[in-house]
C-alpha cells in the first residue's frame, strides 16, 4: 500500500510541477509580453505543433529511426568486440586504446567528414549515433563478462567447461546486467548522435527542422520539435528499462 | 582399501613481486577410497591450496598427486572431482533444476535424476525456484546436491556450511553423512569447526599454520552411522580437546 502511494507521488508530483510552471510561464507571457521569436508562450508552442504536426511527428520519426539503427549498429558491434577481447588479449591491447581515443575526441568534430564520407541521407546519422552508442556499450560489456566470480570459475574449470560453454553458460548472462544499463545509457546518446548529424548536414529528420525553423525564426515550431525528440528519447530510454527490467529479472531480486 | 587420492611431497610456493611465499611444505598423505576424511587448520594455512590441488585448479610447484591412478589433470577430465564452496554459487537465472543439471550440460553425460537428487537433499517442491528465492540453508542443499548429479568419485568441499546457522548446519552435516552412506563418494572436506570434523571424519588431517605441513592424521573410530548425540559423549569431547591442543 505504502509502495503503491509512493509510486503514485513518484508521477504525480512532476506532473503538478511542470502545470504550475507552465502556468506560470502563461501568465509571465501575458504580462510581460515577451517576444515569440525569443520565448513563445506554452500556447503558442502548442500551436506550432498542433499546425505542424504532421511534419514534427514525421521528421522526429526518421531521427528516432536513425538513432536506433544506429543503436543497434554500435550497440551489437561493441557487444561482438568485448567477447573477441576477452578471449584473445592481443587483440584487446591492441584496439582498446583506439576505443579510448575515439572516446575522447569530440564526435561533433567527427560529423562533416561522416557527412562526407556517408552522404547527407540517413547513413551518416546511423554511423554518428553508432560511434556515440559504441564505447559505454563496449566498456559495460567488458565488465559484465569478465566479472564473474572465482569460485564459479573454479567450479567450471573442476568440471572442465570449454572456453565455449564458460562463455555461453555463464559470462553472457554474466553480462546482462551490465550491458542493459549501458544500453540504457547508449539509448539517449544515440538520439544526440543522430540530431548532430542533421545539424551538420541533411534535409530530413528532427534537426534538420530545428535548424531551418531557427532560420527562419520560426521559435514556437522550434520548441515544438525540441520538446517531441526529446519526448522521443525518453520513450526509448524507457523501453531500455522496461527490457532491462524483463530480460535481467533476477537482478532486482538479488540486490536486496 | 585401496588409495583413491595419493600425495606426495606436496610443496607450493606463490611468487609475488616482493619474494615467494611458501604455503605447502612436505604434504604426503592418502585418502582411502569412499573415505570421510576432514582438514583442519589455522586460518589461512593453505587448506584450500591443498584441494584445488588435488582438484587440478591449480598446479602444485612440488610433489605429485595421483588419483586413481590418474594426474589431476586426467582425472579432472574424466570429471571424477566436484567441488562445493562456502559460497553455493548458484546461477540466479537459472531455476534451482537447471542449477542442478548444469553439471550434467557442461560434462555432457547421464547422471543421476536432479529431481530425486533434489529431493534427497530435502528440497522437492523447489525445482522450479529461483536460488534468490532460498534460504541460505536450502541453497547449499541445492549446491550439494549439483555436486552429485554426475556421480563423481571425489567431493572437495571448502568449508561448506561456513556461511550457514549452527542449527542449519548441524542438520545438513548428518544429511551430508547419509548422502556420503548411500552415494560411497570419497570426501575431503575442509572445515574450522573442530567438532564437525570429528564428528562427520573417518579421518582428520591436521595441518600447521604457513607454510602448512602435516601436524597429524587422526583416526576416528566412532561407530556408524552416527547422529548428533555422538557429540555428548565424553569420548567426542576428549577427541575434539586433543585436536585442539594440537591445533594450538
Amino acid at each position: 500500500m505504502f509502495e503503491r502511494k509512493t509510486r503514485l507521488s513518484a508521477i504525480s508530483s512532476p506532473v503538478l510541477l511542470l502545470i504550475i510552471a507552465l502556468l506560470l510561464w502563461q501568465v509571465a507571457d501575458k504580462l510581460f509580453h515577451f517576444n515569440p521569436i525569443v520565448l513563445p508562450s506554452p500556447l503558442e508552442i502548442g500551436q506550432a505543433f498542433i499546425v505542424n504536426y504532421a511534419s514534427i511527428l514525421r521528421e522526429t520519426g526518421i531521427t528516432m529511426l536513425e538513432a536506433v539503427l544506429g543503436f543497434l549498429l554500435g550497440a551489437t558491434v561493441a557487444y561482438a568486440l568485448a567477447v573477441l577481447f576477452i578471449h584473445f588479449r592481443p587483440i584487446q591491447e591492441a584496439i582498446y586504446p583506439y576505443a579510448v581515443a575515439l572516446k575522447s575526441t569530440p564526435l561533433i568534430a567527427l560529423a562533416p567528414l561522416l557527412v562526407l564520407w556517408f552522404g547527407n541521407g540517413i547513413a551518416s546519422k546511423i554511423v554518428m549515433s553508432a560511434l556515440v552508442a559504441f564505447f559505454p556499450v563496449l566498456v559495460n560489456a567488458i565488465t559484465g563478462l569478465t566479472a564473474v566470480d572465482h569460485e564459479t570459475l573454479d567450479l567450471m574449470k573442476s568440471l572442465s567447461a570449454s572456453r565455449w560453454q564458460t562463455l555461453l553458460k555463464i559470462r553472457i548472462p554474466n553480462s546482462l546486467e551490465y550491458l542493459f544499463a549501458s544500453l540504457k545509457i547508449a539509448s539517449s546518446m544515440a538520439v544526440v548522435g543522430a540530431v548532430i548529424g542533421e545539424f551538420t548536414g541533411s534535409t530530413r529528420g528532427i534537426g534538420h527542422l530545428i535548424n531551418t525553423s531557427s532560420y527562419y525564426l520560426e521559435t514556437p515550431l522550434m520548441f515544438a520539435a525540441i520538446i517531441s525528440i526529446s519526448v522521443g528519447g525518453i520513450l526509448f530510454f524507457g523501453l531500455m528499462g522496461i527490457l532491462q527490467h524483463q530480460v535481467v529479472f533476477w537482478e532486482r531480486e538479488t540486490e536486496s | 582399501m585401496a588409495p583413491m587420492v595419493e600425495i606426495r611431497n606436496l610443496g607450493q610456493i606463490y611468487r609475488s613481486g616482493n619474494g615467494s611465499v611458501p604455503a605447502l611444505q612436505n604434504i604426503s598423505f592418502c585418502v582411502n577410497k569412499g573415505e570421510f576424511l576432514s582438514i583442519i587448520g589455522p586460518s589461512g594455512c593453505g587448506k584450500s591450496t591443498l584441494i584445488k590441488i588435488i582438484g587440478d585448479i591449480i598446479a602444485p610447484t612440488e610433489g605429485t598427486v595421483s588419483v586413481n591412478g590418474l594426474t589431476p589433470r586426467d582425472a579432472r577430465l574424466k570429471g571424477m572431482f566436484s567441488f562445493v564452496f562456502q559460497n553455493p554459487v548458484l546461477l540466479p537465472w537459472r531455476r534451482l533444476l537447471r542449477n542442478v543439471s548444469l553439471p550434467l550440460e557442461i560434462l555432457g553425460r547421464e547422471g543421476r535424476d536432479p529431481r530425486a537428487l533434489l529431493d534427497m537433499v530435502g528440497l522437492s517442491g523447489f525445482e522450479e525456484r529461483y536460488p534468490w528465492e532460498l534460504s541460505g540453508g536450502m541453497r547449499q542443499r541445492a549446491a550439494l546436491a549439483r555436486g552429485l548429479v554426475f556421480d563423481p568419485d571425489i567431493l572437495l568441499m571448502d568449508e561448506p556450511f561456513a556461511s550457514v546457522d549452527e542449527m542449519t548446519r548441524s542438520t545438513l552435516n548428518f544429511e551430508l553423512l547419509r548422502l556420503w552412506q548411500e552415494t560411497g563418494v570419497t570426501i575431503l572436506f575442509i572445515t574450522h569447526s573442530i567438532s564437525e570434523a570429528v564428528a562427520l571424519s573417518d579421518r582428520v588431517l591436521v595441518l600447521s599454520s604457513r607454510p602448512a605441513r602435516i601436524r597429524d592424521l587422526v583416526t576416528i573410530s566412532f561407530p556408524r552411522p552416527r547422529d548428533n548425540a555422538v557429540k555428548q559423549t565424553a569420548a567426542f569431547q576428549e577427541v575434539v580437546r586433543c585436536l585442539k591442543e594440537k591445533l594450538d
